[in-house]
């Protein structure tokens, strides 16, 4: 079945659905399609916690905002984007307001605002402990105002279609029915999220499975710096539920086995919050020399809020005693948690511009699956929020301008019928020997081992190698549930497929960058090098594997310092 | 060893379907049903997420009771054999995955939006909210679109009506300070298929994971509508 | 749920089981008031010999056990419908508990002394 429609976007987050009310608040005579592959408010955006960020008081500038950011990303970012980005955060926040988002609030009545780690001032927008999910519900209602919004709920993206140079539209399952819909389109937004789930202990949701990325790298974009995986330093042991850093924004403690506040060793002036690169490191060192705890699900560090009192976590936390009292049977209030660092967020993703365009026309990204790039080689807390929001936003117009002048796109019979082989005959009832579970255990086992925060050349060839022999026994996997009627077990087939080609992208640009920068460390190359390494990484599909480019950073206003906090 | 009893569909026939789940210290329900569709049979179809009670896409009906299987301990279920059905009073796709389309119209139905005709997209200006004024409907907005109150709902059962949450996302906004919509909210209210329909089973508090008190939010939704009702007599 | 549901009591809390009792109490009520109309409808006679015959069916021992159901279902359904209206006006929702066992305990009282007031009329003594 085909369907068409001015401005197709795929994922319904917080870019997504951003995306789509700027594309509708832009003009109401354009269609507008939003897929994802669960209903909106059930996107992994809801998990975000801790805040927004946004200059909003006198006591703040975009400078400063800027600097923060572009400190926070060990010089990465590109400085033009971040300049852009601060600039356009606070009308975010103050539209969000205005279509009903509960913003917790000074006694005077006034957005509230609080710290959070590399944040040199107090700029966090927040909404108790659930700032994402309140973002999310927002923006999902204020979307339901516009007439000319379509939403399509539970379709599986499976392929984007690309000719000469010129997006033509997507192909997504319907997983009620399992048939194949084609969507035409004159622009596309790919707002499919990040790709956490390669790692094991993650805080990932379960469905944060790179599609975007995957299908955008397979039909011939690059990827950026995808080698930058963010370690957030508090995942609750065992399940890698983030325990936001609001938490130590509100004052909690980072301790070792021996009782000691390990931070002062590590940033002595920020402590706790610290960038989160710089803690998950120093938390990674003192249970790699042995000073963490033990336990039946592996080390930890605990984290003490007990010296905060009932008042103030029921006040500012309450979604951390829940989800800890719920999950781990500890209460924040009487006893430290046991955290972990935990793979958090993807700095890298598909390479675009400021202006969230693509190399390939009429194709656009937003949020965390794009890598403008905004966060460098680290992201500050609160920035991640922002970015879907802003760059959301400027996906949406630019779509909507682009689509304004186009001309309607079809798609070849031909691509349907490749299509529907590909998805029908060679993948749905495909019988083989291999279980894609099992595929999946072994994948997370090699990157939560090889690619994880301290790396060196023989952990990652030794990835490298797993992966490219997992992608072998990929190609053997068999779909039990031959039925189309929503058929999981071929999504999640399909899924693990995506993962293991950007496995590979991420293992081997983690292997070639001979240097330590944000996020990424490198035991055996521990230092910073500019004069080698302050690049941005391609990686280009082929189908022997990644072929790999490296393109400037834009500096306007920051030369490269150290990274001291 | 815990049994876990699964009633499933496949399209055409409703059949039940046992498997010997391995339970761990800790271990919740979904991450039995995880394991089952990993290891024992990959054909199982259910909805989840987040895995951390946020999203709401694992609410199902275990041991009798609607909970977020997310969120359950299956050691605090205190027995050997764990029954999973999908939730009442939604058509099921497939084996728990149910339809929920229609849910989310009624929640749409409602303008489940803040309706304000002095506010600019292009030139947003902060609006003032005390503390007080966001604690008056602050609770009603964790609502996470679970379906576990509609499913208790005995007027639900025998009738396709407004239901809990969609009714209590209109309360929602009409105490939202900032919001100026309320009277064409309770318009809809008013309707055959909405306030009225509550006769005060109240089980959908007992039953929100998030215990935001749908039942509190219908009654005082009653009040409103009433009020606006005989006002609207008055001014004939 | 649908109308079996009423009549299922595992899973539910006292408020769904006192919601299932109002309708089944409500419906016996329903074909009483049918059966009472009936009755009240057939004494045309100027005579007062229907009457007489009807009541010394009906009020008697045999009729007793019925009378005592009924006046429970009477009671309950009352009391109870008044909870409703308190918390349908939007009050008191926070004491809910308390005022459905305050309920339960007014209509079992109040039964219990109609009860006994219709026995020794009845029965005599």
């Amino acid at each position: 079945m085909k369907v068409q429609y001015d401005i197709v976007i795929v994922g319904a987050g917080l870019a997504g659905m951003r995306a789509a009310i700027a594309a509708a608040e832009k003009s109401d005579k354009l269609s507008i399609a939003i897929l994802a592959k669960t209903y909106p408010i059930r996107c992994h955006s809801v998990c975000a916690e801790g805040g927004t960020a946004a200059v909003l008081r006198e006591d703040d500038s975009f400078d400063l905002h800027a600097w923060d950011t572009v400190k926070g990303s060990d010089f990465l970012a590109d400085q033009d984007a971040v300049e852009f980005f601060v600039r356009e955060m606070p009308k975010e926040i103050l539209r969000l307001d205005n279509w009903g988002c509960p913003w917790s609030r000074r006694e005077d009545g006034r957005i509230a605002q609080r710290a959070f780690g590399g944040h040199s001032v107090n700029r966090t927008v927040f909404a108790a402990d659930r700032t994402g999910f309140h973002e999310v519900h927002t923006l999902y209602e204020r979307m339901l105002m516009y007439d000319n919004v379509d939403r399509y709920n539970e379709y599986f993206m499976t392929n984007l279609v690309i000719e000469d140079g010129t997006v033509r539209g997507v192909s997504a399952i319907e997983l009620k029915t399992g048939e194949l819909v084609f969507f035409e389109a004159k622009a596309v937004i790919l707002a499919t999220g990040g790709a956490g789930r390669l790692y094991g202990f993650t805080t990932y949701s379960h469905q944060v499975t790179g599609d975007g990325m995957a299908i955008a790298y397979r039909c011939g974009v690059p990827l950026k710096d995808m080698e930058f995986f963010q370690f957030h330093p508090t995942g609750l042991v065992p399940s890698g539920i983030l325990i936001s850093e609001a938490a130590r924004g509100e004052g909690g403690h980072l301790k070792n086995k021996l009782g000691e506040r390990f931070m002062a060793k590590y940033a002595p002036k920020m402590m706790e919050i610290a960038p989160r690169d710089i803690v998950a490191r120093a938390m990674w060192k003192e249970i790699v020399e042995g000073r963490g705890f033990d336990s039946e699900h592996g080390p930890y560090i605990a984290l003490d809020l007990t010296h905060l009192g009932e008042e103030k976590i029921e006040e500012r936390l309450p979604l951390i005693r829940e989800a800890a009292i719920k999950f781990v049977g500890i209460d924040p209030v009487e006893e430290p948690l046991p955290v972990r660092p935990v793979a958090h967020y993807t700095m890298g993703g598909i390479h675009t511009n400021m202006w969230t365009e693509t190399p390939v026309k009429g194709l656009y990204a937003a949020g965390e699956v794009a890598c403008v790039s905004i966060h460098g080689a680290n992201r500050l807390g609160s920035n991640s929020t922002a970015e879907c929001l802003v760059f959301g936003r400027v996906a949406g117009e630019k779509a909507a301008e682009y689509a304004m002048n186009a001309g309607d796109n079809h798609i070849p019979d031909s691509f349907v019928k490749e299509e529907e082989k590909r998805i029908y005959d060679e993948l749905l009832g495909h019988s083989g020997d291999e279980s894609p579970y099992q595929i999946k255990r072994e994948l997370n086992e090699t990157m939560d081992k090889n690619v994880w925060i301290f790396r060196d050349e023989k952990g990652l060839k030794e990835a490298v190698k797993k992966i490219r022999e997992l992608k072998e026994r990929y190609k053997n996997v068999e779909v039990r549930d031959t039925s189309k009627r929503f058929n999981m077990d071929l999504q999640s087939t399909i899924e693990i497929g995506y993962m293991l080609d950007l496995a590979e992208v991420v293992a081997m640009g983690a292997l070639l960058r001979t240097e330590s920068r944000g996020a990424h460390y490198r035991v055996d190359y521990p230092k910073r090098d500019d004069e080698n390494w302050l690049k941005h990484t391609l990686a280009y599909y082929t189908t022997e594997g990644p072929v790999f480019d490296y393109i400037p950073v834009k500096i306007t206003k920051w030369q490269p310092v150290e990274r001291k906090y | 060893m815990v049994e876990f009893r699964i009633r499933r569909f496949n399209g055409e026939e409703t059949y039940w379907q046992s498997y010997e789940v391995p339970v761990k210290k800790g271990m919740t329900v979904l991450e039995g049903l995880l394991y089952i569709k990993e290891n024992l049979d990959s054909t199982l179809a259910f909805r989840y997420s987040c895995r951390m009670a946020v999203c709401g896409s694992c609410a199902m009906k275990i041991n009798g009771k609607p909970r977020l299987a997310c969120e359950t301990q299956i050691a605090a279920l205190k027995s050997d054999r764990i029954t999973i059905e999908p939730l009442d009073n939604f058509v099921v796709i497939k084996d728990l995955v149910t339809d929920f389309e229609g849910f989310f119209k009624k929640h749409e139905k409602v303008k489940p939006y803040l309706i304000r005709d002095d506010i600019s997209y292009e030139k947003p200006v902060e609006l003032i909210q005390t503390p007080a004024e966001l604690k008056a409907y602050y609770d009603f907005t964790l609502c996470l679109k679970c379906g576990a109150c509609y499913s208790v709902c005995p007027a639900a059962s025998t009738r396709d009506i407004l239901g809990p949450a969609a009714i209590t996302a209109a309360y929602r906004f009409c105490m939202d300070s900032r919001d100026r919509g309320g009277d064409e909210r309770v318009d809809i209210i008013i309707s055959d298929d909405g306030a009225w329909r509550c006769h005060f089973a109240a089980e959908c508090s007992e039953v929100c994971p998030k215990q935001i008190n749908p039942a509190k939010a219908v009654q005082k939704m009653r009040v409103k509508a009433a009020i606006r009702s005989i006002k609207k007599i008055f001014r004939w | 749920m649908s109308v079996s549901g009423w009549f299922r009591i595992s899973g539910r809390s006292p408020f769904s089981l006192a919601f299932s009792l109002h309708r089944i109490t409500g419906i016996i009520l329903l074909i009483y008031l049918c059966m009472h109309l009936t009755y009240l409808t057939s004494l045309t006679d100027k005579t007062g010999q229907t009457y007489e015959k009807l009541i010394s069916t009906t009020i008697s021992p045999t009729f007793l056990p019925f009378d005592i159901l009924l006046v429970l279902c009477g009671l309950y359904h009352g009391i109870n419908g008044l909870r409703l209206i308190v918390h349908e006006f939007g009050f008191a929702y926070e004491q809910r508990r308390a005022i459905l066992a305050m309920s339960v305990v007014i209509a079992l009282a109040v039964w219990i002394y109609a009860s006994y007031v219709m026995y020794k009329i009845v029965v005599g003594g």
